[in-house]
Parts: C-alpha cells; structure tokens; sequence
C-alpha cells in the first residue's frame, strides 16, 4: 500500500512539474488563418491588399458631399427633423461646436485612411518586386487625399508620415501647423505625378492625371498661382480629358468614368448596408440621403430630403442656363411634368423643405442598390471632373493676370453647358462659374472660405472662426487635452 | 501494484470468510427527539459493506471483533458518529442534526464545513431556485444574496441577466465565474441549466474565490446539481407548473385626439402647415394592446434519485417552454434537459463521480431594445393609424422613416436559435487514508450553436428602412453583376453553425488531519488546465422560393448561379494553465487562518505578461467558543477576515496582437475587391485586471433562531481591460476596425451586507423562514488611462450627445448632461436670466449655468454636469416561508433604491407618438414647469439633459406562492409519499416612480447601463402547479 501512495504522490508531483515546464509553448497560441499585423508585406500581392485597404477610406468622401453643400448657401440640411443628425443641422445653421458626430466621423474616418496608406509606406523596404514603385505612389496620392481632407476641414493637424503610433504617444502628439500638412501634401503628390502611369490599370485606381489636378488645386488652396496654374496646364496639355458633350449625362451611373473623369471615389451597389456602419458601406450614403422623401412616382427612387438646394441658388442660375435642371430638381414642376401627376406622390421633411433636391446626387430608378438602398448607391463621387479642372486654371490664370487663358477655359465649360460666352472681366465671374457648374459637388463651402467671399454669402458666418471647423472635443479629450481648439468655438 | 491491491483485498476477504465467528451487533439508531430514524447507513469502519436501519431505525450488522470493531452511522443532515465497540453487541445511537454552521460548503477544490470558513459566502438552497418558477437560475437569484446585484439585460423568454457580484468593477466581463459541478459556465450559457436541477448553490464574494485566480476577480458562483443519497428507495418526484403571461406595465401614450392637437401645435410652432385639419379621432389605435398578448408558460421535471450502499444516483428530465408577451411564439423560449449523476465507490479507497448534463435549448427572438425594435416601433406609432386599412394590408407610417407597422413587423421576423449543450465530468477521487486523497477530473462543457434568420421580401411602406421588397407587389430587386446581366435577390436565409469544446483536466490532492485533537491542518495541491476551441460556419443563401418561410434554407436556395451567395467562419483556440495551493490550519475549530496561492497562465495575453501570481490569506476567530465569551443570547460568533488578489482575463483572444481583420474593400473595375485592413491594434503589453479585496465580517446566531451575516469590503480593481473610445488619429474606425484593448484604469467598490435569517422549525404545526439581506456599494472610478480625462460612453437618442462617462471620482457610467431648472415662461424671463442660453424661446428648458460664466455653452462641455448613475444605492432582498399545518405560503421581494435611468426610447421626430406627459406641455405663460413646449424648429430641448433622466427605485414582489400539501396517511394509501398543489404569481406588484416599461434594467455593458432604449419588460405571470413524490 505505502509503495502505491508513494507512486501516486511522485505521479501528481510529475504532472505537476511537467506542466509547469511545458506551460509556455502550450500557451502560445497562434490566431489561425489571419496574417499578423507585423510581419505582412512578405509579397508584391500583400502590398496590393494593403492598398485596397487604402482606397477603402475614400468612400467616406460622402460626407463632403453633404458638408461642402449644407455648410454653404447652396443647400440646407433637410431631413425628417432638426433632431435627426443634428450635427449638419448645427452646420447649416452655423452654430456648429465641439459636439458633432459628423465632424467626428470626418476626424476618425480620414485618419484611418492616412494610418492604412502609412501602414504600407512604412513597409515599403520589405522587398523589392516590379511595380513596387507604383503601389507606394498609389499609397502616397491617397495619405495626401486624407490629409486634404484633414486641413481642408480643420487646419492644424497631426502630422504623422510613414508610422504608426502608438496609443502612448498618440497622448503627446501636437498639431502641426497648416503649412507643414500642405507641404507633406505637396511632396507626395510630386512623389505619385512622377510615378503614376496617365491611365489606370483598373478604373477607380489614381492616374497621373489625378495626381496632377490635385496637386494644382491643394496650390490653389493656397494662393500659390502659379504653380497651380502650371500644374493644371499640365494636365490639359496631356490631352489625357476632354469634356463630355452633355452635362447632363455626367451624373448617371451609366455614362461613370468618361472622359471628363479625372478622379471618381467608386461606389457600388452589389453589397447591402445597413445605418449600423456607414463606413462599412460600399455605396454611396450621400445619394439615397438626398433623395426625395417617401416619394412614390417614375424616374426617381425615395429617399431621405437630405441636403436640399435652396431657392437663392435656384435664383442665381440664368433661366436659359440647362445646368440649373441638371444641378436642382423642382420637384414640384417635375411632378407636373408626368403622365398622371396626381398619382406621384412624395413627403415633406420637417427637417426643412424647399421645394428643390440635388439633382446631381439623388435616388433615381436603375440605380438601386442591394438593401438598405437608401445607403447603397452605385453612384460614384465625381471629385475630380475635367471641368473643375478647367475652372481651376482659369482661376488660377486670372490671378496671375493670364485673362484671356481665363476667358478661354471659362467660355468652353459655357459652350459645353449650352450657354452664350462671357466677358470674364473680373475674378468674381469665374467664382460666378464655378457656382454654376460645380453646384451640388461639395465645394462651395470651401470654395467661398478659400477666396475669402464666405462672410458675403453664408448666413452666420463668423470671418475668423467659421473658416475652419471645431475638432470634436471629445477628440481632444482623448487626444490627451493638449490641442487647442480652433479659434472662436 | 494493482495486482498486489487486489491480492491484498482478496486476501483480507478470505481472511474474514476464514475466521468468522458470526459476531452481530444492532441496536436503534434515533434523533434527537427520540424517533427511530430509518436509512441510516451503517458501517464497520475500513470495511466497504454495511447495512441500512428499516423503517423505525433498528440496524443488525456482522462484526468481525467485538472489542475493536468501529461501527460509523451516517445519514445526511446528520452529524456522522464513529462509534467503537468496546465488547457491545447492543449498541443504542442518538444522532444530533447538523445545525447551520457543520453544514458542509463546496468552496473550489474541497469542501469545508461553514463554522470553518473564513471567507465571505452565501449558500442558497435548491428549493429557493425552484419555487421562483423562471427559465433561467439567475433570474431566480436576483435578491437572494447581499452583494449579488442581477438585473434583468431583457424580459423575453430566455433573455439574459448581468450577475454582478460586489459591484460593477470592469467596463468589460463583469460576470462572475460559473461553475456547475466544477465546470465553467459562461452566464449567456445559463439558458441550458434547468433551475429544477439544482441542488444548491454557493457565492463565494471575497479574496477567497482566488483559488480561481485569473478568473476570479469577479466572484465565483458554484452551482451543485441534485445528488442520489446513499442506501435509499428509488424516489420518483414530479413537479410541473403551467402559467399565463401578460405584461407588467403599459405605457401611458397620447390618444389619437391628443396626438393631433399636440402635433399640429408643434408644425404649427414650427412655422409649417399643420397635419391634421381634423383633430377629432378619439382613441385611436391603442398599439400596445395589439402587440402584448397573453402568453403560456409551463415547465415539467420528473426525476428519480436513490442509492445503494456504495452508488447514488439522480436522473432528471426536464422540459420548459415560454411564449413572449410580445411576439407569442415568435419569441419563444423552450428547453428540454436530461441529467444524471452518478456516484459510486469502486472500491473502499476509490470512488468516483460521474455528471452528465444535456440540455437542447432553442430560442426565437424579435428585434429588442433599441431603435428597430418592436416595442420601439409600438411606442412611436402613430395613433390615429389603424393596424390595417381597410382592405385588410397592413397600414403604413410613412411620415417617419424609421418606425414601421409594429405587428407586420412582428409577422415578418423569422429568427431562431438553438443550442445543444453536453456538459459534465468525470471524477476519480483516491483516499489514500481518512487524511489524504488525490482527484482527478475531467470537465467537459460542448455546445452546437445553431442560428437561422429568415429575410423575406417585405414593404412597410415608401422609404422605410427595413424594407427588402421593391414595392407593396414584393418585387425582388435586382441586381447588376456585370453590364446587362442582373439576377433576382429574393427572400434571404442566414444560417450559422457555431461549435464550442471547453475541456478541463483538473488533478488535486487534499489533506485533512487532525492532531492532538486540536490541530486541524487541511491543505490543497494541485493543477487546472483548460482549453477552449470555438469554431463557425455561416452562410447566407438568396432566393428563397415563393417568399416563404417552408422554404427557409440554404439548400432551397434558387440565386442563379449562386452568385449572391454567401459564406463565413472563424475559428480560436485559449488556454489556461494554472497551479494552486491552499493551507488552512484551526485550533480546536475557534482560530482558522487560510493561504492560497495560485498561478495562472492565459493564452489570452502576449510573452510580455502571460503569467500571473495571486494570493490570498484569511482568518476567522469563533469569539463564541472562548470560556470568557459568556452571553446568554449570542449562541455563536465568529470574526472573519481576508485579503487577496485575483484577476480578470475576458477579453477577446489575440487582442495583444494586430491583427489584419478589418474590411479593406474597395471598387476597382465595378467589382468589388478584397484587400486589407488592420483590424484591432495590437498592445503586446496587455495584462490582466487584478482585483484586490479586503474583506472584514462577522456570523452571529442570537437567541438560536436568528443567524446574522454582515460583511464590509473594499473592493479595488487596477488595469481594467477594455476598448475605450480612442483618439481618431490612432486610425483604428475604419470598416472592421475597433480600438485596441488597453488596461484603462481603476475602480473602487466599497460596501456593506447585512444578512438576516430567522428560522423555526420544531414546531409540530408551524415552521417559518424569514430572510432579509441590504447592500450598499459605493462605486467610484480611481483611475483613468494617462492623458485622458474620461472616457466617453453611451450615446443619447439617435446621432445625439455622449450621455455617460467613464471619469475619475466618479461612478462607472455616470450620467453626463446639462442639469435643468424649469421652462423658460416668458421673453422678460429669457432677458432677465443674467445667462445667455443661445436661441432660448418661452416654452424652452433652462439649463442651468454650471461654470457660472453668464453663458450656457453648447460647443464644449463645461455646462454639463452628474446627472445621476445606473448603480442603486441600496438593493434589499426579503424572503419568506410560513407553514401552518398543510398550507404554505411564501413570497420574495426585490428592491433597488437610488438607480437612475435615461429615458432615450422617445424618437425626438416630430410624427413620433409621444408619452402621455406631454399632455402637460409649456403652451403659455404659467402652463407649466415640467414639461417645453412642442414646435419642429430647432430647439435645445432634445440635449441630453436632467429632462430625461428619472428616478428608477422600485420595489417588486418577484414572487409569491400558496400551497397546500395532501396529509400523508392518506397519501400513503396510494403509495404516494406526498403531494402538494400550488399557486404562484411572479411580478405581481412593481411599485416605481419610473415612467418606462420596466424599472429592472439591465445592461451586458457597463457604460450603457441604465440607457433605457425601449426595453422589453419582464411578464407578470399567474401560474398553478403541482409536486408529487412516490
């Protein structure tokens, strides 16, 4: 008996020891099936991956859609009521502060898209492999996109170049000055305009081209004629664009990536979403945001009245002008318009109600996506038309005192539109253009700060406070406190 | 070796056979009260065979010598005797019954008698589970011990509870750890376990559940199921209840008439044209009449349990079904269990025990508690919208995108679960000698997790978001794969196969030995390793034929092609690696002290902090057991005290590392493309919580009846895990992305329990059983991560302001907002007021100033201030158990004193249907002080404010039950051992000030608790049942 208790007690022992040695190889558990953060980027195609990942943040673009117009005099915020996104209410009315969520989303969402474009450059010596070089300049033209993005709505920023930081460090870190954004901004897109082949191997992929035009609209922003306008000559004389015949066919699904595509953020609707996640999305939220509420009648699918054109804009269009119906819908005069208006029906927001929806950016039928096809539009984001491009020259030529370059781009966008040319006799004409070609696309908020007119045409606006957004205070609570807010908020 | 044992057993029984001498011993074996007790197992001791007492407790056993021979009596509740012959043949036994304190207490890894205890613990009895008649055990608990707070997470059949032991001490798991006959249970796990199976179950609150170490920190709830008793009768028991269900509470909404009115006021206010040209409509449709419906409960058990001299045995089927108030059938829970226990010596030296559990669970559930929800949808419609129009659709609400017709809503959700659970053990325990014996087990707990949700094509009406058809026809829409080519996406069907092995191999050894008759030395060893392997496949198929729920599976599936189709899975594997000591020493059962130590290592964590130490040391002083102790009244005291460490590690596994799980999707060429994306950051420094805990109390009997159990404790939690909000420029909120896990602070709970039991029983006609146990938790954060000054929380109505933080000095989750001070009645007032409140119109509410810079600021937080927190001042539990003669009555209350909770299942839209408060709007000067005025202009009104926080004490008779027991003789005619019929009603009375649908609100995240998002409420039930015995 003694010798089996002595057995027993030496075995229990044993397994004792045994698993106290053999403990650490047990307990190293490795994720299966799922590649390890730190020890990607093993070959080309993990580098491919990776930047898809980048692109993927571009679709949260919608938010300047809606932004760029409600924060403008082009449009009010809408919707079911002043309660629903009360953050682009707060805009709208200019009494905007440190509390709004799409601001926020603005902060987070960008952010993630300069971290992943980050994520590949800081893995850029890995390996070497052919077609390397046009990945990172692919990874380059999109970290500038965000940080456009970023000083674009904010100003000062973090600037964080080819890293990631830490949850430590992300506690100390300071804004940079708006100067240093730009600059970072500008050497990249040199870096992508050297790189970047004229015309994509995918469509949806950036170009030359596009790396060009942004290049010379973040001079612009600027005032750095100059070089804005040898930029933007640059991508004229490629004759890589040209501008559709009709205007009003740039905003169809069917006529996306044409000629006058310099650079779409490319949206589908073969995948369903839901509000849950907006970023999760592969459709464009903006669209069925912006369409006509609880509208049931041909053409036109129903949406949310989001973003409705104000009757000021509608007024500011000539009569004769074609691009006044391709940029507002009147819904009411449609309706009128249709076999059997009587039955077409649709509902007023008491978010607010003009009579008008953005004709560009709307539900229509035929391009409907998967459910919730409120959120899942196919609809891509032109953010970058050849026209713009144009008017952004002209712009740029004008200042430099080049007024018939100027008279000559504007009076082609005129003829393009249907509409006699004009005498471009002062800078105030070409804003004048840009209003009416590029109304609807989410510039004129940033269009009226950057040539100093905002205070003219927006009510409300404070000059020295309004140029720029609050940061979320919530976003710099969490950012250790040590930011200071934007003046005046 | 085994040979030699078996050699040597084979040589003492022939020795025995040899040598006989056919010596007998017997005598009567009686209680206390001197009645002759039956089923006493008599024993020679160091033999393995024995004898049982008959019906009037006489026994006649063979003895092998008459002077050494030592005879043991054992019968359960009893103390046990040993008993040497000294030359009797006739040998005459008393045997006194336990009282409270030899009762034995399974404490992890042993037993220990309660006088012995250092360590803070509450032991409820099966029956108390059992006569609460509900699915699950935690609901049954709620109330039952002091520093057990349980609040309800949903009020549908099979929903879950939070159990939280000793106050909210994580953002994260705050649940405890879950043992049922030593296996690990996770609390959303409890569905599968039959209350009616439980035999009783042990909290052990304090440092001294470190024992668990890493899994600790949260306290430990042992669950022990029903066990045979040895040397006793089959016995067949059958109980069975069966009940209707209606809902506890409706909500006061405003008829259709009031509706109009207010709604034309407040377009009219807006500057709009006003909806309704005729405001007279009466009622209108009550919605919540429609969508509550009575709903049947019912519950079977039969079980049978006995033993002979050396096996007990307890097989157990069960089955519980339990439609919704809300949904019916459409949120049912039903539940089948079979159960056996088996113990058996195998030798004198080897015994082993053997658990099985199965259970089958499935559950129905309908969108709950939040926007989409159905009570959502019920409180936000409108009222002067009848059900159905008048040719027999479905009415729509077309003015408001998201509300949608709450019963067609209810007809078109098709979402199950089921569960098949296999748990048990098996258990080889060796005694060495009556001083140390080595245990060996096996744990398994395997669970089959079948989901399935049915999507069909449906039309709520235009531009509501939850339709999935093209238009009232239920057109499918379409999809374009390529130009030209587009397929039918029709009825969806989601399906989900998840399968969960836990296994755990646990080997200890135990010593007991008492020296000098004095000296009492127990100590444990040993080691735990678990494993858990969770893996899923899921899949959603398109085109589910005819838009029918017969056809709903993916087999059926008609998506050509099948390009639509989908798939998904996963896969993980934790382990844990642990190795404990304990040492406890008493001196002559008046001074114990305890030690334990444990050493855990989790796979959870990275090489940088994968182990951890945690200890423990207790002491426990009898005061009532000293000579100098001499008050008449006090017939037991004790002292306790403990302190200790112990952890946390819930958290996901792999959060240390970075891992490439976010969605990297974009559109290249139209089609969509898979890339990269990081998910969660990594955080290779991620260690686990710990938990240290001091905990003082005292155990008094007073004038024998009433036990009293008080404990204080300072309860003190460092390096919380959880995944707070971060700063955006981390750049984790991409698709797929989510902030990493940190260790993101410290939290204090402090608290005092107060238990009270008063108890007779000897009384021939009478017995009573008063329990009455308070709790008081002071909760505050200590700590939060560097550089950040809080952590934000919840949010307030849709897209609306962050309305609970995470903040040092404060309750975890306190509410944040601008605190009120009446309705603005007139503009002289406005101006008057020494505060600009930007945009303020008579009608608006005033927030109070709390930087007292003259200015209400809206674009920061400094106006805003506490509001309030979820956690209660003080939780009382009251429970009773009268019997006189053949009638019993019995009944648990439950209160919670001191909770506030959000009201945040008003939509702020302006078609809304809205409570029945605003009635008493603002609508001039001097109307009121409660309530601002109703307009479609942007106001103030809807920031998260005091405005829409309220009082959610209450107290509720969870309970309460009259039976009454057929008299035994003529029971025993029919062979029937006894039988009682019953009535019970649960939730019969909730006394509240809170406006909502149920003031017991729970919530499986800290920091969103006491957010009421339209919470579905527990029912009120009335059932009948009946307990029978042969």
């Amino acid at each position: 008996m003694k010798r089996i208790q002595q057995t027993l007690l030496f075995t229990g022992l044993l397994v004792l020891s045994i698993t106290q040695t053999g403990c650490d190889k047990f307990l190293t558990v490795d994720p299966p099936y799922t590649q390890d953060v730190e020890n990607f980027f093993q070959t080309p195609e993990d580098y491919d991956r990776a930047l898809t990942g980048a692109y993927d943040m571009l679709q949260a673009s919608f938010l300047t859609l809606w932004l760029g117009e409600i924060a403008s005099d082009n449009s009010i915020a809408g919707g079911e009521s002043v309660n629903d996104s009360p953050g682009l209410h707060q805009i709208d009315a200019m009494n905007h502060g440190g509390v709004n969520n799409e601001l926020r989303n603005v902060l987070r969402w960008n952010y993630t898209g300069v971290t992943r474009a980050n994520y590949i450059l800081e893995n850029q010596d890995n390996i070497e492999f052919p077609g390397k070089a046009h990945i990172l300049a692919e990874a380059k033209f999109l970290r500038a996109y965000y940080y456009f993005e970023l000083v674009k709505y904010f100003g000062d920023v973090p600037l964080i170049v080819d890293r990631r930081i830490g949850i430590d460090e992300a506690l100390q870190i300071p804004r940079s000055s708006k100067a240093d954004v730009y600059a970072q901004i500008e050497l990249d897109l040199i870096d992508a305009v050297a790189v970047l082949n004229p015309v994509a191997s995918q469509k949806g992929r950036a170009t030359k081209g596009a790396a060009q035009a942004f290049l010379g609209k973040v001079y612009l922003y600027q005032n750095k004629f100059t070089e804005a306008a040898a930029t933007f000559d640059e991508v004229i004389a490629s004759g890589s664009y040209s501008l559709i015949p009709n205007y009003n066919d740039l905003f169809t699904v069917a006529n996306e990536n044409n000629s006058e595509t310099v650079f779409d953020v490319q949206y589908t609707g073969l995948e369903g979403g839901s509000y849950g996640c907006l970023i999760c999305l592969e459709g464009n939220a903006a669209v069925g945001f912006q369409g006509i509420r609880q509208y049931n009648g041909p053409v036109y699918g129903d949406g949310n009245s989001y973003n409705l054109p104000t009757q000021e804009l509608y007024d500011a269009f000539s009569s004769i002008d074609p691009r006044r119906n391709a940029t507002i819908l009147d819904i009411d005069a449609f309706i009128a318009t249709q076999p059997n208006p009587a039955s077409i029906t649709y509902a007023v927001g008491a978010g607010g109600h003009t009579g008008y929806y953005n004709n560009k950016y709307i539900k229509r039928q035929g391009e409907i996506g998967l459910p919730d096809n409120d959120l899942t539009s196919p609809v891509n984001y032109r953010v970058m038309r050849y026209a713009d491009v144009m008017l952004m020259a002209a712009e740029a030529h004008y200042q430099l005192g080049n007024t018939s370059t100027a008279q000559q781009l504007i009076n082609q966008i005129r003829a393009r539109a249907g509409v006699p040319g004009i005498n471009v006799n002062s800078i105030d004409v070409i804003y004048k253009e840009r209003r009416y070609e590029l109304s609807g696309e989410g510039l004129r908020f940033f269009d009226l700060v950057r040539t100093g007119q905002a205070a003219t045409y927006i009510n409300g606006f404070v000059v020295g406070k309004h140029e720029l957004f609050p940061i979320p205070q919530v976003e710099i609570d969490l950012a250790g406190g040590n930011w200071a807010q934007n003046p005046g908020y | 070796m085994i040979q030699k044992l078996f050699i040597q057993i084979l040589f003492i029984g022939l020795g025995s056979f040899a040598f006989s001498q056919e010596l007998y011993v017997s005598g009567l074996v009686k209680s206390e009260q001197n009645i002759g007790l039956p089923l006493v197992k008599v024993q020679v001791k160091g033999q393995n065979t024995g004898v049982m007492t008959d019906g009037s407790g006489f026994y006649r056993l063979k003895v092998s010598d008459s002077t050494t021979s030592v005879l043991i009596f054992f019968l359960i509740g009893y103390e046990k005797q040993e008993v040497t012959l000294n030359g009797r043949l006739n040998l005459d036994i008393t045997l006194a019954e336990l009282v409270n304190n030899q009762q034995e207490v399974v404490v992890g890894y042993g037993t220990s008698k309660s006088k012995e205890l250092t360590g803070a613990n509450t032991k409820i009895n099966g029956e108390n589970v059992e006569k609460m008649s509900v699915a699950r055990v935690d609901q049954a608990l709620q109330g039952q011990v002091a520093g057990v707070n349980i609040a309800t997470n949903s009020g549908s059949p099979g929903g879950s509870s939070s159990i939280r032991i000793r106050g909210l001490s994580t953002f994260g798991d705050n649940d405890p750890l879950i043992l049922v006959d030593g296996v690990v249970y996770d609390s959303e796990g409890l569905n599968a376990l039959n209350p009616s199976d439980i035999k009783s179950i042990n909290v052990l609150k304090d440092a001294t559940a470190g024992i668990y170490g890493v899994r600790a920190a949260n306290g430990v709830i042992i669950v022990e199921t029903k066990k045979g008793n040895v040397n006793s009768k089959p016995q067949i028991e059958y109980n069975g209840y069966w009940g209707q269900q209606q809902t506890s509470r409706k909500l006061d909404l405003l008829t259709a008439q009031e509706y109009a009115v207010i709604k034309n006021e407040m377009f009219g206010l807006g500057g709009q044209a006003i909806p309704f040209n005729n405001t007279n409509l009466g009622v209108g449709t009550p919605w919540q009449d429609s969508v509550f419906q009575s709903a049947p409960i019912q519950s079977h058990n039969l079980s049978i349990s006995g033993g002979t001299m050396n096996t007990r045995y307890s097989i157990a089927l069960g089955y519980f079904t339990q439609d919704g108030i809300v949904g019916g059938s459409k949120s049912n829970f039903s539940r089948y269990n079979a159960r056996m226990n088996l113990s058996t010596d195998m030798s004198a030296k080897l015994k082993m025990n053997s658990v099985l559990l199965y259970s089958n669970d499935s559950r129905s559930t309908l969108p709950e508690n939040g926007i989409g929800s159905v009570l959502y949808n019920t409180i936000n419609a409108f009222p002067n919208v009848p059900i159905r129009k008048p040719n027999g659709q479905f009415s729509y609400m077309e003015e408001v995108s998201d509300i949608i017709n709450p019963i067609a809503q209810m007809q078109n959700q098709y979402n199950w679960n089921t569960a098949n659970k296999l748990v048990g053990k098996e258990e080889f325990i060796y005694s060495f000698n009556d001083h140390l014996s080595f245990t060996n087990r096996l744990n398994y707990n395997v669970a089959f997790v079948d989901a399935k949700v049915f999507s069909p094509l449906v039309w709520y009406g235009d531009g509501k978001y939850a339709n999935t058809a093209l238009n009232d026809q239920l057109e499918s829409p379409t999809v374009e794969l390529a130009p030209g080519v587009e397929i039918n996406r029709g009825a969806a069907v989601y399906e989900d196969r998840s399968t969960f092995v836990d296994l755990t191999y646990e080997s200890f050894l135990n010593y007991e030995k008492t020296f000098a008759e004095k000296h009492k030395i127990k100590g444990t060893a040993g080691i735990s390793i678990f494993q858990r392997k969770g893996s899923s496949l899921s899949g959603t198929g398109f085109g589910i034929p005819n838009n029918s729920v017969d056809y709903a599976d993916i087999s059926a599936n008609t998506a050509q092609g099948g390009y639509l189709n989908n798939v998904g899975s996963w896969e993980f594997t934790e382990r844990l690696v642990s190795s404990f000591l304990r040492a406890e020493y008493g001196y002559k059962e008046k001074y114990l002290f305890s030690a334990i130590l444990r050493r855990d290592g989790s796979s959870k964590f990275g090489p940088n902090s994968r182990y951890g130490f945690f200890p423990t040391a207790a002491a426990g002083w009898v005061l009532s057991d000293e000579d100098f102790f001499k008050v008449k009244f006090i017939n037991y005291a004790k002292l306790r005290v403990s302190y200790g460490v112990s952890g946390n590690d819930q958290i996901p596994n792999f959060a240390y590392r970075g891992l490439l799980n976010g969605e990297g999707v974009y559109v290249f060429d139209d089609l969509i493309t898979q890339g990269v994306a990081i998910g969660r950051p990594s955080n290779p420094d991620l260690k686990w919580e710990t938990t240290r805990q001091l905990n003082i109390g005292a155990d008094f009997t007073f004038w024998k009846n009433l036990d009293f159990t008080t404990n204080y404790f300072i309860k003190n939690t460092f390096d919380l895990l959880f995944q707070p909000d971060v700063t955006a420029i981390i750049g984790s909120y991409g698709p797929g992305g989510y902030p990493p896990v940190i260790n993101a602070g410290n939290v204090s709970n402090k608290g005092v329990e107060l238990e009270f039991a008063y108890h007779i029983r000897k009384k021939k006609d009478f017995s009573t059983d008063l329990n009455f146990n308070v709790t008081t938790i002071t909760n505050k954060v200590t700590k939060v991560p560097n550089g950040v000054d809080y952590i934000p929380g919840a949010g307030f109505s849709v897209g609306g302001d962050i309305a609970t933080r995470f903040q040092e000095g404060y309750e975890i989750g306190y509410f944040f907002g601008y605190q009120t001070a009446g309705i603005f009645q007139t503009q002289e007032e406005i101006d008057a007021a020494g505060v600009v409140q930007e945009g303020a119109k008579p009608g608006d509410i005033i927030f109070v100033d709390q930087n007292g810079d003259g200015k209400i600021s809206f674009s920061d937080d400094s106006d805003k201030t506490y509001l309030g927190s979820a956690i209660p001042d003080f939780t009382f539990g009251f429970n009773f158990n009268v019997r006189y003669k053949a009638f019993d009555i019995s009944g648990m209350i439950y209160s919670a004193i001191g909770q506030e909770i959000i009201r945040n299942y008003e939509r702020q839209q302006p078609y809304a249907n809205q409570l029945g408060y605003m009635v008493d709007r603002w609508t001039g000067p001097g109307s009121t002080n409660e309530n601002p005025r109703v307009t479609t202009e942007a106001t103030r009104n809807n920031l998260f404010s005091s405005y829409y926080v309220e009082d959610g004490s209450f107290a509720r008779l969870k309970n309460i039950q009259i039976g009454y027991s057929f008299p035994a003789p003529k029971l025993k005619k029919i062979k029937v051992e006894s039988f009682r019929i019953y009535v019970s009603a649960n939730n019969l009375i909730t006394l509240t000030r809170y406006q909502g649908f149920d003031p017991d609100l729970g919530s499986s995240s800290a920091l969103s608790s006491g957010v009421d998002y339209g919470f579905y409420p527990q029912a009120k039930t009335f059932m009948g049942g009946i307990q029978l015995k042969f």
